[in-house]
């Protein structure tokens, strides 16, 4: 059964139909069973849909995500994120940055540049690749938001910067931009510091200088996502 | 950096490449470049056209995939390329164009759109779907588009016009202009510029303006319900409306409009922060502008 | 919105409840409010704790929106973005629906990157063709949940998005980059085709 009066069964089940539209529609259904049966099954579909319970996924997903974000998942388990991570193409989303970065501080230099670089397909020789990233030596936790681990991440960003700057590998116009970004941020976090110990129970100071910090480690991942566009 | 190349480049001879190729509906256009710009405009025709201006040195390729049409040149000495594309591609095109000193621009899209560029401008005039602009150096700007957004450059302004969908804008050194905005969720931070919103607030939505050395202005439409928090640190709160305070703390207050179904925050550590009626915020710049 | 049709119009829009009915584990609360600040705070039992309690919601709307080979791996990024972004999260809404949100961005953002975008929305006859490309005997035993799952892309993101989260259609015409229309007609084509793998 099609006709003009099949579209509408949804809009009606949903009220979005017109008062008048409603009206004819109705009034066509009392007499034509089929359609009957159709707006039933419509409205059988809608409630089975909603009936359908959450289902966890088969394997235990939090082994991993405790690994990405450096926290201890109990069960330890060697996942390979290089190799995970690589299968996918840095877009410059937060998200994959946020991950890559973990990437980086977790598994040190080398790995992290793979799977930071755009192209996955690339075979040119690992030390190429390599350029523009300080190795990283031991492991450090992220985000374990202690100001520790965030000064050693602040600190090996920069220098991977430092490094692309001195390599040529960065443009000195944009090594210039990207470090007067990071001054215009350290001024506002120096501000927001200095707030907060004038007034240590703000929750807006206590929430602008961590959104500030957190910015400034952001910038610093995607600088470093830029390093050789091209070599 | 750009005149510079262009300057070196004007010792090689240039060359222009001129090449249509037909594609079917789903296909995705990538297209990178190192120096110069991509432009690209939406035609109603089921092929996509490649009209370059390169050195001579240089060399076009367009690859047709079953599902990518790819552009990129390729270097016999292996510099840098400096490549003028002027692009036609169907307006139902996905596209993803990457450049390091390069100049982007697309117009008439109807499909979603990643640019990314490290030194140069983003421009983008249409779209739908996801849209991703991204930029270091270079202002980025999107109008009548629909979709996800979002919006990135570091020292530059983000200006987004007639633009409907889930809203990220961030940048470091400049201004947010956000106008003619239907979004339920919007989120926008600079660290050293102004904010300025003029849109939708629709019920139960999410509105996020955050500056650290800025003034944010927010216009907020006559029957919005909203849960306004202000926070400032050394600035002023100023509203064209009257609001009544419900909740204060130090540097925090909030108040809400209407039934407060939709959060709004809005937060700047030195600038002043400002709520009007829509158009009123325009006007309001406008003769700030004047006065001085 | 008035809802005065004779329509099914109780909609699931509180993902906490729906995560307190199938896991029982985190549905909101002020367990769930000390969780999130320790876990802000870089607490990982914590936020091991709120894993648990919502894993279920998030991964069973990644598997409805782009399938089950991509479920785990988006429920991941999910998970891992929502711990780099607790910062940001001030309590206002539910944790859930906070979290809620943030897949249904990264679900999205997922699916052009998959280069799944394309061609989705196909107009008429299509939507209903494609479902039941299959064998008939196979079609009336398939799951209903395994029906959803072959829908098309437009089609089955606009029924998940509508029917089983309960989004409006321009707000769902805003998250797909579509108009309403495209969103009330993907729906309708969507639910005629689901019909066929009704429980009988």
């Amino acid at each position: 059964m099609k006709d003009q009066w099949t579209d509408r069964l949804s809009g009606y089940l949903d009220g979005d139909l017109g008062v008048a539209e409603r009206g004819a529609l109705e009034a066509h259904l009392a007499g034509c069973p089929a359609c009957e049966a159709t707006l039933d099954e419509l409205r059988r579909v809608v409630a089975r849909a909603q009936a359908l319970e959450d289902q966890p996924p088969a394997t235990d997903l939090w082994p991993a995500i405790a690994e990405q974000i450096g926290v201890s998942s109990g069960a330890h388990r060697v996942v390979s994120l290089a190799a995970h991570r690589a299968r996918r193409r840095v877009s410059l989303t937060v998200a994959q940055l946020a991950a890559a970065a973990a990437v980086l501080l977790l598994l040190g230099s080398g790995g992290a540049y793979l799977a930071l670089h755009r192209s996955t397909q690339d075979n040119r020789p690992l030390a190429r690749r390599q350029t523009g990233i300080e190795p990283v030596t031991g492991t450090i936790g992220w985000v374990q938001k202690t100001s520790a681990s965030y000064d050693s991440a602040v600190a090996e960003l920069q220098g991977a910067l430092e490094q692309g700057r001195n390599s040529g590998r960065l443009d000195s116009a944009t090594v210039r931009v990207l470090t007067q970004s990071l001054v215009t941020i350290d001024s506002a976090i120096v501000q927001a510091r200095r707030a907060l110990a004038a007034d240590p129970g703000s929750a807006y100071l206590n929430q602008h200088l961590a959104d500030t910090m957190r910015r400034k480690l952001e910038l610093l991942r995607r600088a470093n996502t830029l390093v050789p566009a091209r070599t | 950096m750009l005149l510079n190349v262009a300057a070196v480049i004007t010792l090689v001879v240039t060359q222009q490449t001129d090449t249509t190729v037909p594609v079917r509906p789903g296909m995705r256009l990538d297209v990178d470049n190192f120096g110069g710009e991509i432009v690209v405009r939406a035609w109603n025709q089921n092929a996509v056209r490649v009209q370059a201006t390169h050195s001579s040195r240089d060399r076009i390729d367009v690859g047709v995939g079953s599902s990518t049409v790819s552009v990129k040149a390729e270097s016999r000495r292996g510099l840098a390329q400096m490549v003028e594309y002027q692009i036609s591609a169907p307006t139902w095109m996905e596209m993803n164009l990457h450049g390091v000193s390069t100049d982007i621009e697309v117009d008439g899209a109807q499909a979603g759109v990643t640019a990314e560029t490290v030194n140069g401008e983003v421009k983008v005039r249409g779209g739908s779907g996801q849209l991703s602009l991204k930029s270091v150096q270079g202002a980025v700007t999107l109008q009548n588009a629909k979709g996800h957004i979002d919006v990135y450059t570091v020292n530059e302004e983000v200006t987004l016009e007639n633009v409907s969908g889930d809203v990220t804008a961030e940048t470091v050194s400049g201004d947010i202009s956000l106008g003619g905005i239907e979004s339920a969720s919007v989120e926008v931070s600079t660290v050293s510029g102004d904010v300025h919103y003029d849109g939708t607030i629709k019920d139960g939505g999410h509105y996020r303006f955050a500056t650290h050395n800025g003034d944010v202005s927010v216009s907020v439409p006559e029957r919005a319900n909203v849960t306004v928090s202000v926070a400032t640190f050394n600035g002023d709160f100023d509203s064209c409306f009257p609001v009544s305070v419900t909740n204060t703390s130090k540097h925090r207050f909030s108040f809400t409009i209407g039934s407060g179904s939709a959060r709004a925050e809005l937060e700047t550590f030195n600038g002043d922060i400002k709520l009007c009626r829509p158009g009123q915020l325009h006007d309001k710049r406008h003769n700030d502008q004047e006065d001085h | 919105m008035e809802l005065t049709s004779p329509g099914v119009t109780t909609l699931r829009r509180d993902p906490d409840q729906a995560a307190t009915g199938a896991g029982g584990a985190g549905g909101g609360g002020d367990a769930e409010t000390a969780d999130v600040a320790l876990a802000a705070s870089g607490d990982g039992r914590a936020f091991e704790r709120l894993y648990r309690g919502h894993v279920a919601r998030v991964h069973s709307l990644a598997r409805r929106m782009i399938g089950p080979e991509a479920a785990d791996d988006v429920t991941q990024d999910v998970f891992v973005r929502a711990w780099t972004k607790l910062a940001t999260f001030r309590g206002e809404a539910a944790f859930g629906t906070w979290l809620h949100r943030l897949a249904i961005n990264v679900i999205l953002a997922r699916r052009t990157s998959l280069g799944t975008e394309r061609g989705r929305y196909h107009d008429g006859e299509d939507v209903l063709d494609a479902v039941p490309s299959r064998p008939v005997a196979n079609e009336l035993s398939l799951d209903f949940q395994e029906a959803i799952g072959r829908l098309p892309d437009g089609a089955r993101e606009v029924f998940v998005l509508h029917d089983m989260e309960g989004y409006k259609h321009d707000e769902i015409a805003d998250m797909l980059g579509i108009v309403p229309g495209t969103s009330k007609s993907q729906l309708h084509h969507a639910r005629m085709a689901l019909r066929k793998h009704l429980d009988r």
